[in-house]
């Protein structure tokens, strides 16, 4: 049996990641897989196009007429969260205090590391389950991709013993051996409380004692991950915008991700070519006025001159690139509206620059 | 009084250059302006080229300064203050006990970023030598939770300088006298419903009334009524994009929204970008 590929798609905010995402999961079902397109928050648009729109559940993408099948979710935070905690911490175990524990709360959606988490627990149990041939993830908004691959990492330090322990061995209850280790922990515990007040400490405490029934099982799980995210089934495709300083960024984020083992392959810089080809050379048409016209003419002038800066740009760009990542430079379609033609568009114009 | 500006949008409308063309556009008035970024890492040192944005405000070739506000080091600026000793900070703060609490505390890098922003106009630490603070501040989602921080850490923690602190912060931050909010849009669909919306959330939650910023207008006086596409593709594109613009004005008046216009400049260097740009800007 063919095992389940993956596409990580990383970037930062606003390149169009998500719908690049969903078009390559078009792309792909349309080329007989079954495909599952995971997303992070997409525009309510979009949502509505993939057929996920007020739903958290993995959905079939309505009205599009493909040779493979095409299914799409939104992936719920706290619901992957929570789900996960309640299988780590095992049958009967009691978790309703954890769950209205303020700070799991806001950890389990908000905590810089968790979204990333929870993006790669969906990831990893979609792919587990052997039902796709494709998986297609979009990634968490962040400034800065790499942030999505360290976050694992960030998330496993808290749940780290060493740093539970420290906590659930301050509640005064702990003994002789615990009282001992615990004189300079008491100090620090007393600067948090003069910072924080001890209502947020009392918190800390509760979230702390839970914490190591599962903190064995969420660091398996990110090994896990981590052997997925750097296999041959998988690859990563950066996605930036047609822009000098975000480029630069893309390049040594690039460079970075390679550096740690992740198999990236692919620049997709989105929007970087005009649907049409423009000739400058024809008339203009009758244009209503003369001032009109010559209005027209000039912003013509600039116009061309904006092209050639954009190509420029572009050829920069992939000379840098060269040798090292293919460099796929989308077309940008006028209208970007986020419905199941422009999808097909952009599927389509992926399907003639990326072989899969 | 110190003013503050914060400036927001969807990712990748341009807000980054859009504030430093207004830090420019204030300092060409005369006053001392500092233009701020939040996270971890400098977009402006690419972009103007600097050897280093740090937390302390350095000169750029324009008149203003920068800085790059991280949470961590605005907590720590904030827990000396407090503690009023490096040792005690030391202790507390350099041990992966500790820098595991920041990372799960609700907000606090938020909360500790908002106090530093605020800290002029609330007389709180080190007065600051600046008449305006211009925030590069986070894309849509992420700066509604910024702006939640103060107010769920209030909520968490009622009592203690912390509870006090968020209470200031929030006051301060809903203050017309001292904050404005600056959103950045696109003349596209999606830029524009977003905006609507997190205007509409500024207003509901802090009752902000925030100014519209209509990005990367085509710079040209035509409208699109003058042009007859026929077969000119180049024609074609601009009446379409300048039907597309006429149409986010359209939509963002009909809920009495008026948008400042910023045109699309290209092809020059940072400096002349941000000069130009800000040319265009009124105050």
């Amino acid at each position: 049996m063919k095992s389940t590929q993956v596409v990580v798609c990383i970037g930062c905010g606003g390149v169009g990641k998500t719908t690049v995402s969903a078009s390559l999961g078009y792309m792909l079902a349309d080329q007989g897989y079954k495909t599952l397109v995971l997303t992070i928050d997409p525009a309510k648009r979009l949502a509505t196009t993939l057929g996920i729109e007020g739903t958290k559940e993995i959905t079939e993408v309505p009205g599009v007429q493909l040779k493979g099948k095409l299914f799409a979710s939104v992936i719920d935070h706290q619901t992957v969260f929570n789900d996960f905690i309640k299988r780590a911490s095992g049958a009967g175990a009691d978790i309703t205090p954890i769950f209205r524990n303020k700070l799991y709360q806001q950890m389990s959606t908000n905590l810089s590391g968790s979204q990333e988490f929870t993006a790669l627990e969906k990831l990893y149990s979609t792919y587990e389950s052997g039902e796709y041939d494709w998986i297609v993830l979009d990634t968490p908004p962040s400034k800065h991709a790499i942030d999505f691959l360290n976050a694992p990492q960030k998330l496993s330090a808290l749940f780290n013993d060493s740093v539970a322990k420290w906590f659930r061995n301050t509640d005064g209850k702990g003994g002789l051996f615990s009282q001992i280790i615990s004189t300079g922990t008491r100090q620090v515990i007393q600067i948090l409380e003069s910072l924080t007040g001890s209502e947020f400490v009392k918190e800390l405490r509760l979230f702390f004692s839970y914490i190591h029934s599962w903190q064995d099982k969420l660091e398996n799980r990110i090994v896990q991950v981590h052997k997925l995210l750097v296999s041959s089934n998988t690859q990563f495709f950066l996605i930036s915008s047609l822009d000098e300083v975000k480029m630069t960024e893309a390049l040594s984020l690039g460079q970075e991700v390679r550096k740690q083992g992740f198999p990236l392959n692919k620049i997709i810089i989105n929007k970087s070519q005009f649907e049409k080809t423009f000739d400058f050379n024809i008339g203009l048409g009758n244009v209503q006025t003369p001032e009109a016209l010559k209005e027209l003419e000039q912003f013509k002038g600039s116009f061309e001159h904006y092209i050639t800066h954009r190509e420029e740009l572009l050829h920069k760009f992939e000379n840098s690139v060269a040798n090292r990542m293919d460099l796929v430079s989308l077309k940008e379609y006028l209208d970007p509206i986020s419905d199941t033609d422009n999808l097909k568009l952009i599927a389509f114009d992926l399907s003639q620059k990326i072989k899969l | 009084m110190q003013k503050i500006v914060f400036v927001t949008g969807k990712g990748g409308v341009g807000k980054s250059i859009y504030a430093a063309a207004l830090a420019q556009k204030y300092s060409l008035k005369g006053k001392r302006t500092l233009l701020v970024e939040l996270g971890d890492e400098s977009f402006f040192k690419t972009f103007f080229g600097l050897p280093q944005v740090q937390y302390t405000p350095s000169k750029t070739l324009n008149d203003f300064e920068v800085a790059l506000w991280s949470g961590s080091e605005a907590l720590k600026e904030y827990a000396l203050h407090l503690l009023k000793s490096e040792a005690v900070y030391r202790l507390f703060f350099e041990n992966k006990v500790s820098r595991a609490l920041i990372q799960i505390a609700p907000g606090l890098p938020e909360l500790a970023i908002l106090g530093k922003i605020t800290s002029g106009p609330r007389h709180h630490g080190p007065s600051s030598p600046h008449e305006v603070i211009v925030v590069d501040a986070f894309a849509t989602g992420h700066f509604m939770a910024l702006m939640r921080a103060p107010k769920g850490m209030a909520q968490a923690i009622s009592f203690g300088p912390m509870g006090e602190q968020s209470r200031s912060i929030m006051k301060t931050v809903e203050d017309a006298t001292v904050c404005e909010y600056h959103i950045v849009t696109l003349a596209e669909e999606l830029p524009i419903k977003e905006t609507i919306e997190l205007y509409d959330q500024l207003k509901t939650e802090f009752n902000i009334s925030a100014d519209i910023i209509l990005n990367k207008k085509l710079n040209t006086q035509l409208q699109s009524s003058e042009l007859n596409s026929g077969n000119n593709e180049f024609v074609k594109y601009v009446k379409e994009t300048l039907a597309r613009e006429e149409d986010a004005r359209t939509r963002l008046k009909e809920r009495n929204l008026n948008p400042s216009e910023v045109p699309f400049i290209y092809d020059k260097t940072s400096y002349e970008l941000i000069e130009q740009i800000a040319a265009g800007i009124k105050l």
